[in-house]
């Protein structure tokens, strides 16, 4: 299997301070992945950098071969990449059926041209795609909600539209921030089952979480920061008795 | 009577147009915008100037063509955002929310004190005048005015047509994704800047072309008459209607300015204070914006909601219930799902 | 003596009036986070209501200052009041729109009391005087002096007093110093009150030396206040004074080497510059970021 996702030796500096360092790894296509690291490791920093909202000080990051640093986040969301952010952001004031709508469409499809001269053709093309958005709703437990105002979900409800909306967009690249953060076990579980979902229609995972139980369960392999570098890259199991990976974890007093 | 009231519906029609205009950029894009009174303005000046023929000393202005009508609409509207474009790729490029409307505010406040001390420009303040009957119908005076309404009957529901079609369209979800959350929808591959500048340029369009109108409604523009703050009132019918909404800007120009126009009739204005009837006016405009805002932001006919075609229809019935607090900021609530999943809701 | 340094000495005059209305504005900014549109209208009556005490009650100088500045005051806290904390929590757009309409009712309420004509105090404008390069009367160095001192006291106000302390605790996070044990509201009011002191007596100044009052002599004074801010740095006292005299001088030389009636075309170039190139403020050290509220 190829890289679908290639870092190699990007550093950071926000005024001062280093928040990644000479970091590279690697993300094969077809596999989920855990980013774990203790707080202040550089986990959001490294996703910023790959989507594009911020641009490393220096390094290379590829995208299926293609070089991206530089490219604005739209640009780079058009190669087929899509990140969460830690809290969920759905578009407040669009119903949540419309939410799923803005993923499910392009850029074609928003053209002010096509809008003004073939507004019927693109309705009744839409018009035919609800049906499957509806038993997307339906998968994702926000059918009795679907044509609400998003602004009035749960937190819960949130994290599954989310999880809704990129199943519409198929990213050929997902990197999901904390997922499970404020969840409760119950959703937990059905948030560890919507990302393998993801994988199985054909998206590569990148999930940074806390939660190390659900990372074993869900992930193929992990990757481990600390201090803005990677320090170990493998399966779960072997990490677990890698004596950096425990000291960063648990904080080390040898240095 | 019947003249009274073609008269004041024809420029409530021809308001309604730029209130679309202005809507597009402050409902769907969010960005409120204060120079939309310059883009009509330039609408009304430009084709007063391509229209009525060479200037006479000591009055100056530029061009002084004697274009056919609808050319001269053209070429205003050209004009009209060649000039938003230069000033939204300045305010919209990096500046947001009130960034943006501070920008907008002194672009309309420069340009105005330039248009009024510039005299070679537009006549400075006394202003360019002398357009009547465009077409060249050589109609009666009233006749001329009664086809005038009918045309401008016809016009709006054209341009109704259009923004209507323009505002449930797949662009038109994803202008107001991009206002919801930028960030987002840039995660979705959405050009943030591109987004809003497209729409920023066709509501400025809109707002030329309704100048255009207005040009062939009054036949004459000058910065004394009309200050800024004379389109506030549209700000106002935009909320009292349905920010959003182009049915509800429909409704909300007609009901503010007929409304307004009526009232002042009532209001004595004695010839010893000829300011007072405008003052009120606008006093009672600055009212209706706070109240508007404070207790229904979401205007008489709220934005509509993109269903799934099962929801059924809800626009009218929602014009006698609360409204939700549009802009308030929401309460974060994490994890506060049911055990059960959604189903408790 | 050159056209130059004249023009400069009147530049100073003109800062030292803008500095302290920007000051006022970008102190209302600070604490709540609002854009006040209806500014300048609490500058338009500062200046009448010093006006009325001259016409009609023949007050001296000093006791027509003193009512400026109270009615700049009232009006301060009527504006927090009765708007900015009923629309607190809702987005900072939602406010700057609310204070629109509030500059709307204002000024038109001025138009129907007093008129839309132009009037003006007829204080003594004193002797021509040469101070170094510059050429004052006696009354534009009071201005100035007077200015001065309320910018001083305005710095004695923020660093040394509890309230001061307050203020800025509060203009950091509102919230934080509630849950610290500030009474957040009630030093909200104080600012405005401040605030609107300050504008008050700038506006009474603005009516001493520069010329006439008019209703609408707020919607320049807003523009002017804004670009200062701005250029400045919004909701930053010290850097706001900076941009105020840096704004005064470079209108004052354009008016000299151009025509004056574009002196707000010139603000308004200025603030368009100031955005592009710093949007954070001229006087403001670190990153700049791109500007969202």
């Amino acid at each position: 299997m190829t890289a679908l996702l290639e870092i190699e030796g990007i550093t950071k500096t926000f005024g001062g301070v280093t928040a990644v360092s000479q970091c590279s790894m690697s993300i094969r296509e077809g596999t989920v992945v855990g980013l774990i690291g203790p707080n202040g490791a550089g986990k959001s920093s490294v996703i910023d950098l790959v989507s594009g909202f911020e641009r490393p000080n220096e390094g290379s990051i590829r995208f299926d071969g293609r070089e991206i640093v530089g490219k604005r986040p739209d640009q780079i969301s058009r190669m087929g990449l899509i990140r969460t952010f830690q809290t969920p952001r759905e578009w407040r004031d669009l119903s949540v059926i419309d939410n799923v709508r803005v993923g499910r469409s392009d850029l074609e499809r928003d053209s002010l041209w096509r809008a003004v001269t073939t507004g019927r053709k693109l309705r009744r093309l839409e018009d035919r795609e609800t049906d499957e958005l509806r038993d997307l709703m339906t998968h994702y437990r926000l059918d009795t909600v679907r044509n609400q105002r998003a602004v009035g979900l749960s937190g819960g409800q949130k994290r599954l539209l989310e999880f809704a909306r990129i199943a519409a967009a198929r990213p050929r690249l997902t990197i999901l921030d904390e997922p499970m953060g404020g969840v409760n076990p119950v959703l937990g579980e059905r948030i560890g089952e919507a990302i393998r979902e993801l994988k199985r229609n054909g998206s590569t995972v990148v999930v940074v979480e806390h939660n190390l139980p659900f990372i074993e369960r869900t992930c193929d392999e992990v990757v481990v920061m600390d201090l803005g570098t990677v320090i170990a890259q493998g399966p779960f199991a072997e990490l677990r008795d890698n004596k950096r990976v425990v000291d960063a974890y648990l904080g080390n007093d040898d240095e | 009577m019947l003249q009274y009231w073609t008269a004041i519906l024809s420029e409530a029609a021809i308001f309604a147009i730029l209130a679309m205009g202005i809507d597009m950029i402050w409902g769907w894009a969010g960005d409120f915008d204060l120079s939309a009174y310059a883009y009509f303005a330039l609408g009304v000046y430009m084709t007063i100037v391509l229209t009525i023929g060479k200037a006479h000393s000591p009055v100056t202005y530029v061009f002084g063509w004697h274009l056919y009508y609808p050319l001269a609409v053209a070429l205003s509207v050209v004009v009209v955002v060649a000039f938003a474009a230069v000033i939204g790729a300045i305010a919209l490029r990096s500046l947001r929310e009130v960034y943006f409307s501070i920008t907008t505010l002194g672009a309309v406040w420069a340009i105005y004190y330039w248009v009024e001390n510039f005299t070679p420009l537009f006549n400075g303040y006394n202003g360019v005048y002398g357009l009547f009957d465009p077409l060249g119908s050589g109609l009666s005076y009233n006749t001329y005015h009664y086809l005038f309404f009918a045309a401008c009957l016809i016009i709006l529901l054209g341009v109704y047509l259009l923004v209507s079609r323009i505002s449930t369209s797949p662009f038109g979800r994803m202008v107001r994704a991009v206002r919801d959350d930028e960030s987002a929808a840039s995660v979705y591959g959405r050009n943030v800047f591109w987004a809003k500048y497209r729409t920023y340029l066709f509501g400025a369009g809109l707002a030329g072309f309704s100048g255009s109108l207005f040009a062939a409604y009054i036949g004459a523009f000058n910065p004394l008459d009309w200050k800024p703050t004379e389109i506030f009132v549209l700000y106002a019918a935009i909320l009292v209607g349905g920010r959003g909404n182009p049915k509800g800007v429909i409704l909300g120009s007609f009901i503010v300015y007929v409304g307004f126009v009526e009232l002042t009739r009532y209001i004595p204005s004695p010839a010893s204070r000829p300011e007072l009837g405008p003052a009120l006016r606008q006093i009672l405009i600055g009212l209706l914006i706070i109240l508007m805002l404070k207790f229904r932001p979401t205007g008489l006919i709220p934005e509509r909601l993109g269903g799934d075609g099962t929801e059924g229809r809800r626009s009218w019935r929602t014009l006698f219930t609360k409204s939700p607090q549009r802009d308030a900021e929401p309460d974060v609530v994490i994890g506060a799902l049911p055990a059960s999943g959604v189903e408790a809701s | 003596m050159s056209i130059f340094w004249i023009s400069i000495g009147m530049g100073i005059a003109v800062a030292a009036i803008l500095a302290l209305s920007s000051v006022a504005f970008t102190l209302e900014y600070a604490v709540s986070r609002v854009v006040n549109l209806a500014h300048g209208e609490v500058l338009t009556i500062g200046a009448y209501a010093a006006y009325v005490g001259e016409m009609t009650f023949h007050l001296n100088l000093y006791v027509c200052a003193l009512v400026a500045t109270i009615f700049g005051a009232v009006t301060g806290m009527a504006l927090n009041f009765f708007l900015i904390e009923r629309f607190r929590g809702q987005k900072a757009l939602s406010t700057l729109i609310a204070t629109l309409g509030a500059s709307l009712i204002l000024q038109n309420i001025l138009l129907i009391a007093f008129g839309g004509a132009s009037v003006s105090y007829s204080f003594n404008q004193g002797n021509l005087l040469h101070v170094g390069p510059f050429l004052w009367t006696t009354l534009t160095i009071r201005v100035i002096i007077s200015a001065v001192v309320v910018a001083v006291l305005i710095y004695v106000f923020l660093q040394r007093t509890k309230i001061g302390k307050a203020l800025r605790a509060v203009a950091q996070n509102r919230e934080l110093a509630q849950v610290s044990g500030i009474p957040a509201r009630s030093v909200v009011m104080r600012t405005w009150a401040t605030a609107g002191a300050v504008s008050g007596f700038a506006g009474f100044l603005y009516g001493e030396t520069i010329g006439t009052i008019t209703p609408s002599i707020g919607n320049g004074f807003l523009l002017l206040s804004i670009t200062a801010a701005v250029g400045g740095g919004l909701g930053r006292p010290y850097p706001t004074l900076g941009g105020a005299l840096l704004l005064g001088l470079v209108m004052s030389i354009a008016g000299t080497y151009w025509s004056s009636s574009y002196q707000l075309v010139v603000a308004f170039g200025f603030l368009v510059l100031m955005l592009l190139i710093k949007p954070n403020g001229l006087f403001v050290r670190g990153k700049a970021q791109t500007v969202r509220a």
